[in-house]
């Protein structure tokens, strides 16, 4: 599952760049996501509640900033979370890329998701909206905060 | 695996359970909460069952809308003379619904509070202008548009502790034809691939008013409001054109019933079709 | 969690029991009760192999929680013929190859009862509407609907011991 986002904020390429590998700092910008703490170099743990209607998901994992080129202003990161009560994992790839335009910086956002056990069970079609909404958002929080 | 279990006997009772426990779960014919429960993607500690919290009956209202309860089955709503003759169309599109054996089990607001997108009572609900009634411990009472109710898939306006009791139908003005067209182009038993339901009145050569929703084409059921301004006012050869439009308004996702540009393309062929079969 | 004390009418027998509030009408039928002519087929209430009548109401048992049922006449595969007496529907599923395998055969006959009782003279338009959540891999339905068909008119016992004319 791919999701793509782009957004467009007033702030500049390096504030931008410094928001976005404060991972505990877009982690405030995810709805419904529970403190995220560093358990070592570019690597940190946190939880997310997720909810499709009656369907109550709370996955816990770990961040990893698997790559970063600050000069390029291109970095990837791994998600890899898991709802034990209900039985499933998500995995994520997301490739985040931000340039100066227009005097202020675009930021693109890449996701590859993969799902597995019940989660996965429950379509990706409903789960791509959710989950689009959930980058969405995120890229809106990204926004406000940076200033736009 | 099993839950605590609660079975009130009045609507106060449930609503004060609900208030107790904002975690807990409803059941009113349990087939969506089974379903989910035997995919393990829900696990509730409470479930509070509507059963015996008088929630049921049919009737028509002295402003001449029909007033439908939330336990009310999809079966009793299909063959209610009440709800017949208020609308056959409705009836018909209740009927429409899965299998005998899932309309006989699965109520009118057990279906609206579950708000899968690709239902098909809510639609026709919709273009008939129907409204929820929601209830919360204390006596305060809400309403409002099924369309503003189904907020997205699998979610509604409800809030913590509130319960949807009913619906109330308005009258259908006088010269007004409805249908629900359900497009199955797989087994007689499936979700839609897309479905339209339109509700048309005439006056003379011209559209007067025109309602139209479809369903399975995105995250809740869409109002065609474009389609519909396009149609009021205008004559039967407006119908394509207008129909067209509904492309727009809609966000299908490639499922196994189709791509999304298929649904699109089918959400305005039987736009077309549908009100093209109110004006003949 | 605790259990649900809850009182069916079973086949015209009053039966009380104690049941969990998980617990599916199919697996307490099948387990408890003993009674395994309804079968257990895709559990999610598509196929139809578990019909049971409730109320006279054709229900997915397997859909159907147990506590449910409480108050309310329950109907089964085992309660359809009257003292041993085959219905005249049983007589023709059996007369006009209603069915090979016979898996799908109890919900057949039980989702077939409910529609003769309730139209005693359906169009074979009307018996394929109702029919239509049973499913059948052997026999194409041309068998089940003959045996309706054939079925029409003819009034099953009403009574216990009342034999089939």
């Amino acid at each position: 599952m791919r999701l793509e986002h782009a957004v467009r904020v007033a702030a500049s390429r390096e504030r931008t760049w410094a928001l976005l590998m404060d991972v505990p700092a877009v982690a405030r910008c995810v709805p419904g996501a529970e403190e995220v703490t560093a358990v070592g170099p570019d690597r940190y743990k946190g939880a997310v509640r997720v909810g499709l209607g009656p369907i109550r998901l709370r996955l816990e994992g770990e961040v990893t900033v698997t790559q970063q080129d600050a000069g390029a202003g291109q970095a990837t990161m791994r998600l890899d979370a898991t709802d034990r009560a209900v039985g499933g994992a998500v995995r994520a790839e997301l490739r985040v890329q931000v340039a100066e335009a227009d005097g202020g910086t675009e930021v693109r956002l890449v996701t590859d998701a993969t799902l597995a056990g019940r989660i996965g069970d429950l379509g990706q079609p409903l789960i791509k909206r959710q989950a689009d909404r959930i980058v969405s958002e995120l890229a809106r929080c990204l926004e406000r905060t940076l200033g736009s | 695996m099993s839950f605590e279990l609660f079975r009130p006997r009045s609507l106060d009772d449930a609503l004060a359970l609900l208030a107790r426990h904002q975690d807990a779960h409803v059941m009113a014919g349990a087939t969506a909460l089974v379903l989910l429960m035997r995919q393990g993607l829900v696990r509730p500690d409470r479930v509070v069952s509507l059963r015996d919290a008088g929630l049921g009956g049919i009737r028509r209202e002295p402003d001449g809308s029909l007033w439908m309860g939330a336990t009310t089955t999809i079966r009793d709503a299909e063959t209610s003379d009440a709800v017949r003759s208020h609308s056959a169309a409705l009836a018909a599109t209740f009927g429409d619904v899965a299998t005998l054996r899932v309309r006989c089990q699965a109520t009118v607001g057990g279906n609206l509070a579950h708000a899968d997108p690709a239902q098909d009572p809510p639609p026709m609900l919709i273009a008939l202008g129907a409204e929820v009634e929601i209830a919360r411990a204390g006596g305060a009472r809400r309403s409002m548009a099924v369309e503003a109710f189904l907020v997205d898939q699998f979610t509604t306006a409800l809030d913590p502790g509130e319960l949807l009791v009913g619906v109330r139908v308005p009258a259908v003005p006088p010269g007004t034809r409805a249908t629900y067209v359900k497009f199955l182009p797989k087994t007689a038993d499936d979700y839609a691939t897309v479905s339209v339901a339109a509700a048309v009145r005439m006056d003379g050569e011209r559209i007067a008013d025109a309602r139209i929703a479809l369903g399975s084409v995105g995250a809740t059921a869409v109002r065609a409001r474009r389609t519909e301004d396009a149609l009021r006012g205008a004559t039967v050869r407006a119908i394509g054109d207008a129909a067209a439009l509904v492309r727009d308004e809609i966000a299908p996702i490639d499922d196994l019933r189709g791509t999304s540009a298929y649904k699109r393309e089918m959400a305005r062929v039987w736009t077309e079709r549908a009100v093209r079969s109110l004006v003949a | 969690m605790g259990r649900h004390r809850i009182r069916i009418e079973l086949n015209g027998t009053t039966r009380e029991l104690a049941v969990e509030a998980d617990r599916l009408l199919l697996d307490v039928l099948r387990g408890e009760l003993g009674l395994t002519g309804t079968k257990e087929g895709c559990r999610i209430g598509i196929c139809g192999v578990c019909t049971v009548l409730v109320d006279g109401r054709p229900m997915s048992s397997c859909l159907y929680p147990a506590v449910l049922a409480d108050g309310a006449a329950v109907r089964t595969i085992e309660g359809i013929a009257r003292d041993g007496e085959l219905t005249p529907l049983q007589r023709a599923f059996i007369e006009q190859g209603g069915f090979q395998c016979g898996i799908c055969t109890p919900g057949q006959i039980v989702s077939a009862t409910a529609l003769l009782e309730a139209h005693p003279r359906p169009t074979d338009d009307d018996i394929r509407q109702w029919m239509l959540g049973n499913l059948c891999r052997c026999t194409g339905y041309f068998g089940i609907v003959r045996a309706i068909r054939s079925s029409r008119g003819a009034p099953p016992p009403s009574t216990p011991g009342q034999a089939a004319q």
